[in-house]
């Protein structure tokens, strides 16, 4: 029965009757059992009466015997009142009532004056009154005991059902994934559930009665200490530790512990629930890792970034300046000695001017390019249209006096950097009058058309050149030029630009066109 | 003749002295020019100390100011400018290489008149100095305590 795992189960979660108790109870568990054997009512009263019967008996064959004289009455009244003893401590109160009516009238009819009559002469009822008392004192202790027995078997079945009830809680306890395990307050471990046993790798043998700090090596976060005297303040306490398992590898559990103090308020052992987050922590640390990584790389970049930058303003002033000096010295030389120059000189001349010029225009270009990768955009609402508007009015020198057939469609405000779009305009703009000069009536169109995710395509298509759509892959390369420099002049960084610029404003460009069909540029760009 | 401003030219390469001048000459601008070398020479020549020392004490109606100098740089000139009130009123035109956004956002936030990259193209360079010279030095009236012949 449950006494034998009842001291474990029931001091795990909670406390108690002290063992002093299990003597008692063993004691009139074993008094019970006796009863137990006499359940039924027949068989009950069957016995009281069969003990009357007996002791009626042998007081009547002992009378046979002559011995009258010697206090037959005595013997009578002493065999009568241990069959009634014996009928209520066996078989309960009820036969026990029985068994005292049953012998008092055999007592009267058989034992008193006169005899065979159930009338008591006035000599004899002296021992008919010692008999009833010692019925009645007979009596009254069988009552007392059936009483007391009847509360300490109460007590008893209440003990029972908690002892039961704690098995199933301890069972659950036992059941759960967490590893749970309660120590007292020396450390030392006095249950260990299979959760436990799962975590750390030692069973519930191992672990009870070893200090629960030795044998899992704990590591506090802090002093130990400290955990220890919130538990004490606040009944509880929650942390990370790190503890060893059985087979020497480290874990990581969040452990929360609950102090239980016993009936006097003193703290009595701790419930300790531990969880495993190892692989948490390892992911946590994972991710650490890799920030810190990033962090790095977003340093290196700031400062491959900033040496960019200084390459680009020192680019900016020194590398332009020999070549406005070769432009500047070149033409001072050519106003000076052209009167004196030969043909072949003067062409000499003009084409040391030229490629210096050429050389300023792809610095320029290259630094503007550089630029829109860092400056910062500044982004509002922008009027597309009067910006082509804008772009057209700069284009001016280079348009000339060309006849251009100009068609512009309505333009929607855009988000977006002003200056920037505007210089990806200029540029498309630029490209589509550059390369439809060789018509004698350019057309260029300027429209736009819903796109997709809240976005407008910006279109702009002339008649010129075109391209080969198989190289259209090289349009927006730094440096890529689809055209000789004879035929049509320019850095090669138009477009590399224009693509940043669109890029930077998280939109998409790309080009249509065929070769003497003329080219068709798309860019979309987010709603205003 | 028109009358003639000093104009002080801040400038560290000798060709752009040589081209700057020549420019200025074209439009007879140049007798009246002071060149010095570097930054320190320039706070030297407005505060009249070391080697102008001896030069009479009075301002030049305009700086045509290079940014990158050697000792102290272009910026850091005209914070000393701009930051002095005795000198504060004289023209500053920034003159430099540089398109860089950064430099010109700083110079106008420093205060300075104008701020002009020198053009690639030699005859935008000529025009640029020309009108800068005829802008500041004659047509503009400059500030009580400037030069003015």
């Amino acid at each position: 029965m449950p006494e034998q795992s009842a001291p474990v189960t029931a001091e795990m979660v909670h406390s108690v009757e002290s063992s002093s108790d299990g003597g008692a109870r063993r004691f009139f568990a074993r008094w019970d059992r006796k009863f137990l054997r006499l359940q039924s009512p027949v068989a009950r009263y069957g016995f009281a009466i069969a003990c009357i019967a007996v002791a009626l008996g042998l007081a009547l064959a002992s009378s046979q015997l002559e011995f009258r004289e010697v206090g037959l009455i005595g013997l009578a009244r002493v065999l009568l009142t241990v069959a009634v003893v014996l009928a209520a401590w066996y078989a309960g109160i009820g036969p026990a009532v029985v068994a005292v009516a049953l012998a008092t009238a055999a007592y009267v009819f058989f034992f008193t004056e006169p005899i065979y009559s159930f009338a008591v002469s006035w000599e004899d009822s002296p021992n008919l009154v010692v008999f009833l008392v010692w019925e009645a004192g007979a009596l009254w202790f069988v009552i007392v005991r059936r009483l007391t027995e009847t509360e300490l078997r109460a007590a008893r079945d209440r003990l029972e059902r908690e002892v039961v009830q704690r098995t199933q809680q301890a069972r659950l306890l036992d059941q759960t994934h967490d590893s749970i395990f309660v120590r007292d307050m020396n450390d030392v471990i006095i249950y260990w559930n299979r959760g436990a046993q799962e975590l750390y790798g030692w069973s519930a043998q191992d672990a009870v009665g070893k200090n629960s700090q030795e044998l899992l090596g704990t590591v506090f976060p802090s002093a130990a200490a400290g955990a220890r005297d919130a538990l004490l303040e606040r009944d509880r306490w929650e942390g990370e530790l790190i503890e060893t398992k059985a087979d020497e590898t480290q874990v990581v559990v969040d452990s929360r512990w609950s102090l239980r103090r016993d009936d006097q308020g003193q703290p009595a052992a701790v419930l300790v629930t531990n969880n495993d987050i190892t692989p948490r922590k390892h992911r946590e640390e994972e991710i650490v890792a890799l920030n810190r990584e990033l962090i790095k790389r977003t340093e290196d970049l700031g400062a491959a970034n900033k040496e960019l930058e200084a390459f680009a303003y020192s680019v900016s002033h020194d590398l332009r300046a020999p070549v406005r000096h070769v432009i500047g010295y070149s033409e001072l030389l050519h106003k000076q000695a052209c009167s004196t120059l030969d043909e072949k000189s003067r062409r000499y001349m003009q084409a040391i001017l030229e490629s210096a010029k050429r050389m300023g225009a792809l610095i320029d270009d290259l630094l503007g390019f550089s630029r829109i990768g860092r400056a910062d955009t500044n982004k509002t609402t922008v009027d597309l249209g009067q910006l082509v508007s804008e772009a057209i009015a700069e284009l001016r020198p280079q348009i000339g006096d060309r006849d251009i057939a100009w068609s512009l469609g309505a333009l929607p405000a855009c988000h977006g950097d002003r200056a920037m779009l505007r210089i990806a305009l200029v540029n498309l703009i630029s490209n589509a009058v550059k390369f439809s000069r060789h018509r004698a009536r350019a057309e260029i169109a300027i429209g736009s058309t819903e796109g997709q995710h809240n976005q407008i395509e910006v279109f702009v298509k002339d008649n010129g050149a075109g391209f080969d759509m198989r190289h259209a892959d090289k349009l927006f390369g730094v440096f890529q030029r689809l055209h000789l420099s004879e035929e049509f002049e320019g850095t090669g960084i138009g477009l590399a630009t224009v693509q940043r610029i669109i890029h930077r404003h998280g939109g998409n460009i790309r080009a249509e066109g065929a070769v003497d069909q003329g080219a068709t540029f798309y860019f979309s760009l987010a709603k205003a | 003749m028109e009358q003639l401003g000093r104009i002080l030219l801040v400038e560290d390469d000798h060709r752009d002295v040589e081209l700057t001048l020549t420019a200025l000459e074209e439009y007879k601008l140049a007798n009246e020019v002071a060149v010095v070398r570097d930054g320190q020479q320039a706070l030297d020549y407005l505060y009249c100390r070391d080697d102008f020392e001896n030069r009479i004490a009075e301002n030049p109606a305009v700086i045509l100011l290079d940014l990158k100098l050697p000792k102290i740089n272009g910026l850091e000139v005209l914070q000393q400018i701009k930051s002095d009130e005795r000198l504060k009123m004289i023209p500053v035109v920034v003159l430099t290489s540089s398109k860089e956004e950064k430099d010109m956002v700083r110079s106008y936030a420093l205060g300075v008149n104008a701020y002009v990259v020198k053009p690639v193209d030699f005859n935008g360079f000529l025009n640029a100095v020309k009108e800068l010279g005829v802008f500041w030095a004659i047509v503009n009236e400059p500030p009580p305590g400037s030069v003015r012949k």
